[in-house]
């Protein structure tokens, strides 16, 4: 657009001028002060006066005319665009924050028409297009300001002149009660003021979990202190709430671990409770409260917290028949290794025997059965039945604890040996159905075969991470065995590792020889050789230095405990998991790619109830890079993902889907947030009714063509100035001033 | 007429249900059991005393629940089978000559695999002083193991305690309450015994006792059986009866035990 405009002298500094304008008005002012003491020719001094006072400036400022092409460029405002869960809580007349959010942005563009708007959504990390954002309506896990302001300072793009930041105000950062200083700070890294417009003024009546926080890391057996936040806002009547923490469990209902009673006061309560955790490994606790009449989010009442439960050492019960070279070689394993932390008891006397001495000189102690399968049992992370025989010793009547105890997470090997499997008396027991094989309960039923053979590996076998540490050390090769107890049938779930090499169960299949299986949250193992030791001793053992009884063994402990380095695949959530929101599984499989395997993963809810399973088939692709799996949407509660590559043993993966998180834990606006954040920085704060208060910049006008052009030659101001001072001179002397 | 036919009905019911229990295989875990294989060196061909190693085995069939081999088998140093089991019965009652290089790799290998030895010097003196075997033998395992050195082990290691309380050793002579042995990776792995325990456990086919012991007799023989119990007890379950659980029981009820010492 072409424009015309008069200016002062390009060579003039701005200094100058001011200067020059204020000796002007000072000697106006002289001069209206001096017309007091006038005689006459009041009017022609005063015309003069102010004539020869502008002739002077003019010869000062020597004006130019400039010629122009401009245009007006608007001014770049980035509106930052709240899109975490908790703008998906209810705002003034029953609105989602959501929406007024959106209201908000689009009456933004509209009152400046002449802005360049880009619109971002934030929530955890860099800010995305707020068109994808919404589109995925509010689904962030955080609500992090402060990672995206810095993130939009790193972007290579023009700055900002202004951000508005449109939100509830409940921010992870900067946090609460945060001090001007560091408010400041997200100012000065954006060069530019952030106005802050507050998308909700009032609060919800909401009692809540607000925050669940462990002080120390979840280790099992060992008690883990917890600290719950309670929340009562929005005028709710909320005094005295119980809390109760609980361990879902897909074995049965969530079980209780702890509970307590928080007495509400201003809106707030902690309480500590404290938990033990028997299992290692990922577990979901449920922390809630009860929700009291009138509660307007009762989503948050509970909290779903996924603690990775580490072991300090790995605890063992290992309970043997009779000594033998076998126990031996197993018990030196186990007590070589410092991380595992052995309790044993081996009979070592039957009642048949005849020791020729009286109890006092024996080193004998009662086999304390009862005490060990009924208070003890869940201390243990795992149990090892070697070549016992439950009948003598009233470990029958223990058995669906035992079976209870692998449901709930424990780890179990039977081991073979004569007194094992058939002829310990377990086929039929509730201990039998948790065996990863089946087991002949029929009357006479064999319990061994005598003959010596050697182990085949099957094809699972070949490949399952819990052999391979074996593999490495033996390639093919197993040693002699010299007999075997008779095993049934692999059952649901179970993978057999090894097999008799003429032996079958009566669907005619080979018989197993190893074979390992899940059982509810837990696993178990059957070897049913009593010939480990030959890992050692033989010529074999010998040729290998007898490191293959511990690889086999480390392998076989390893996988019972659920040791990454045994599982098949590695299984998470890179964006966990919100309900009613489809979440994305990452699979990771250790060099198994391009062997044309399936991936098999099923999903299924750990109580069991309502949700459909979730049944996913998928072949692996060729490369090193993870597989990722969309899940349908689920609803809130506690799962447990089970993947499986072709034929080989599952992986386990529980998580749980919470209806808000963090987002919704702490319902409340915070408007004072958003107005220090303005104010620290320079911007302005409105809510969201009033968005007009918000003051953007103007635009910028652009030159794209310039001439100037003096109005007249400088010599003509100087000539027009001492003109006019002569002219005022001679008015003065003729009206009697000096 | 009618009670006998209930005794007659009662009595196929019990072996009808006997038949039906399980049964397990006896031969199936043997294979795994104690065998106290006679270690032969040079020209040796048996043990000092060749029917103490089935009599151990029979003993400790009796009064354990330990699994034996009741013949037990004899290996050679230089053998490649030496490494087949965990147990070595060395025993003579003449000196023996120096180890070839075959043997000394042999029992290395046995060693570098966790297994353990008794060295029994059958010739040892009615007052315990060693025998020309106690003397060789210790002479030769150092060169086998020649970064251990023996020590005494006495009532508190936990061979003293495995089955039997014991307070001492003992074997065909009383001999040193003592034993020896070389601990590595703390373990005993090899046994010194200045007792002829095989001579307090040889016994003829006419099952009379070849050996007399002396000076206690009857009473000193049947501590020396249960001293040859707890090594294999040892073998077999290691130091299963230090276990934290077994440790204050058994303390305390040695601590309480009548018994005085022989």
């Amino acid at each position: 657009m072409p424009t015309t405009r008069l200016a002062t002298s390009n060579d003039l500094p701005a200094w100058a001028i001011v200067v020059a304008c204020i000796l002007a008005a000072a000697s106006l002012v002289l001069l209206v002060i001096e017309m007091r003491r006038r005689e006459r020719g009041g009017i022609g001094i005063l015309v003069t006066g102010v004539l020869a006072l502008g002739a002077l400036a003019l010869a000062v400022m020597r004006p130019v005319r400039i010629a122009a092409r401009e245009s007006v460029v608007g001014a770049r405002v980035v509106v930052l665009a709240d899109t975490s869960r908790s703008m998906a809580l209810a705002s003034e007349g029953g609105r989602t924050r959501q929406k007024t959010r959106d209201e908000v942005v689009a009456a933004l563009s509209k009152a400046a028409p002449d802005a360049r708007v880009l619109e971002l959504g934030f929530a955890d990390g860099p800010p995305k297009p707020l068109a994808n954002a919404t589109g995925e309506t509010a689904r962030g896990l955080r609500s992090d300001l402060g990672s995206a302001i810095r993130a939009l300072a790193a972007m290579p793009e023009e700055r900002p002149s202004a951000v508005v930041v449109v939100s509830d105000g409940r921010l992870d950062e900067p946090q609460e009660d945060a001090p001007k200083p560091v408010l400041a700070e997200l100012g000065n890294a954006i060069h530019a003021p952030i106005h802050t417009i507050a998308t909700t003024r009032n609060e919800l009546p909401d009692a809540s979990v607000r925050r669940v926080a462990n002080a120390t890391a979840a280790v099992a057996h060992v008690p883990l202190p917890l600290r719950v936040d309670i929340g009562c806002s929005g005028g709710l009547a909320c005094e005295k709430l119980t809390v109760t923490a609980k361990e879902l469990r897909e074995d049965g209902p969530p079980a209780l671990l702890a509970s307590g009673i928080a007495d509400v006061k201003d809106g707030k309560a902690s309480v500590d409770l404290t938990v033990t955790l028997d299992r290692a490994g990922v577990r979901i606790l449920e922390v809630g409260i009860e929700s009291p009449t009138g509660d307007a989010i009762p989503e948050n009442d509970r909290r779903l917290i996924t603690l990775n439960v580490a072991r300090e050492r790995v605890r063992v019960l290992h309970v043997a028949g009779q000594p033998t070279n076998d126990v031996r070689a197993l018990r030196q394993w186990l007590k070589s290794d410092a991380s595992v932390d052995v309790v044993a008891f081996f009979i070592l006397r039957t009642p048949a025997d005849t020791p020729g001495a009286s109890q006092e000189d024996l080193a004998l102690i009662p086999f304390p059965v009862d005490e060990l399968f009924s208070v003890h049992l869940p201390s243990f992370d795992a149990v090892v039945l070697q070549d016992f025989d439950a009948q003598p010793y009233g470990l029958e009547r223990h058995l669906p604890a035992l079976a209870r105890y692998v449901r709930a997470g424990g780890g179990l090997i039977m081991v073979g040996g004569p007194n094992s499997f058939v002829a310990g008396g377990y086929a039929g027991t509730p201990l039998g159905e948790v065996l990863p094989v089946s087991l002949d309960g029929a009357p006479g039923a064999t319990a061994a075969d005598t003959a010596p053979f050697v182990p085949a590996w099957t094809e699972p076998g070949r490949s399952a991470p819990v052999l391979g540490p074996l593999r490495a050390i033996l390639g093919d090769e197993l040693p002699s065995m010299p007999g075997a107890n008779v095993l049934g049938d692999v059952r649901p779930g179970g993978v057999v590792l090894w097999t008799h090499p003429t032996r079958a169960t009566k669907s005619g299949a080979p018989m197993p020889v190893l074979a390992i299986g899940d059982e509810g949250d837990g696993r178990s193992i059957a070897l049913g050789i009593d010939g480990g030791w030959l890992f050692e001793f033989s010529e074999l053992g010998a040729r290998t230095a007898g490191r293959g009884h511990g690889a086999l063994w480390d392998g076989l402990l390893g996988w019972l405990m659920r040791d990454p380095r045994f599982e098949p695949a590695q299984v998470d959530l890179p964006e966990g998991c919100i309900a009613d929101v489809p979440p994305t599984l990452r699979i990771r499989t250790a060099g198994r790619a391009g062997k044309g395997e399936t991936v098999v993963l099923d999903v299924t809810r750990l109580d069991k109830s309502g949700t459909a399973p979730v049944h996913v088939e998928k072949p692996l692709g060729e490369g090193d890079a993870p597989l990722e799996i969309a899940l349908p949407a689920l609803p809130t509660g506690g799962y447990s993902a089970r993947l499986r590559l072709g034929s080989g043993p599952t992986t386990r993966r529980d998580f749980a889907c919470e209806a808000g998180g963090d987002e919704w834990a702490d319902s409340r606006p915070d408007p004072e947030r958003l107005r220090a954040l303005a104010a620290a920085t320079g911007g302005t704060f409105a809510f969201a009714d009033d968005v007009r208060a918000i003051r953007l910049p103007k635009p910028t006008v652009v030159s794209a063509e310039r001439h100037v052009v003096p109005v007249a030659p400088p010599w003509t101001w100087t000539l027009l100035a001492a003109t006019l001072l002569g002219a005022h001179w001679f008015m003065r002397r003729r009206g009697g001033l000096s | 007429m009618r009670r006998s036919y209930l005794v007659v009905v009662f009595m196929l019911t019990v072996v009808g249900l006997a038949l039906l229990i399980p049964q397990p295989a006896r031969a199936f875990g043997d294979a795994g059991g104690f065998d106290p294989r006679i270690l032969l060196t040079g020209s040796q061909t048996n043990a000092a005393r060749p029917s103490a190693p089935g009599r151990w085995s029979w003993e400790l069939v009796q009064r354990t629940s330990a699994p034996a081999r009741l013949r037990p088998s004899l290996v050679h140093a230089s053998d490649a089978t030496i490494t087949d089991g965990p147990f070595l019965y060395w025993s003579g009652d003449a000196a023996v000559p120096a180890l070839t290089s075959a043997e000394i790799a042999g029992l290395r290998r046995f060693f570098a695999l966790g297994g353990v030895m008794l060295v029994d010097d059958a010739g040892v003196s009615n007052e315990g002083a060693p025998g020309a075997f106690g003397t060789s033998a210790r002479r030769e395992i150092a060169r086998v193991l020649p970064d251990s050195a023996p020590i005494t082990i006495g009532a508190d290691h936990v061979v003293f305690r495995t089955f039997y309380l014991l307070r001492r050793a003992e074997g065909r002579i009383a001999g040193p309450k003592t034993l020896e042995a070389i601990v590595r990776g703390g373990s005993a792995q090899v046994i010194f015994s200045s007792h002829d325990l095989g001579g307090a456990l040889a016994r003829g086919p006419t099952g009379m006792w070849e050996q007399p012991v002396i000076p206690g007799g009857d009473v000193q023989r049947e501590r020396a059986i249960r001293l040859a119990v707890n090594v294999a007890m040892y073998v077999l379950c290691s130091n299963y009866k230090d276990d934290q659980v077994h440790a204050p029981f058994l303390m305390r009820r040695r601590a309480l035990s009548p018994h005085s010492e022989p």
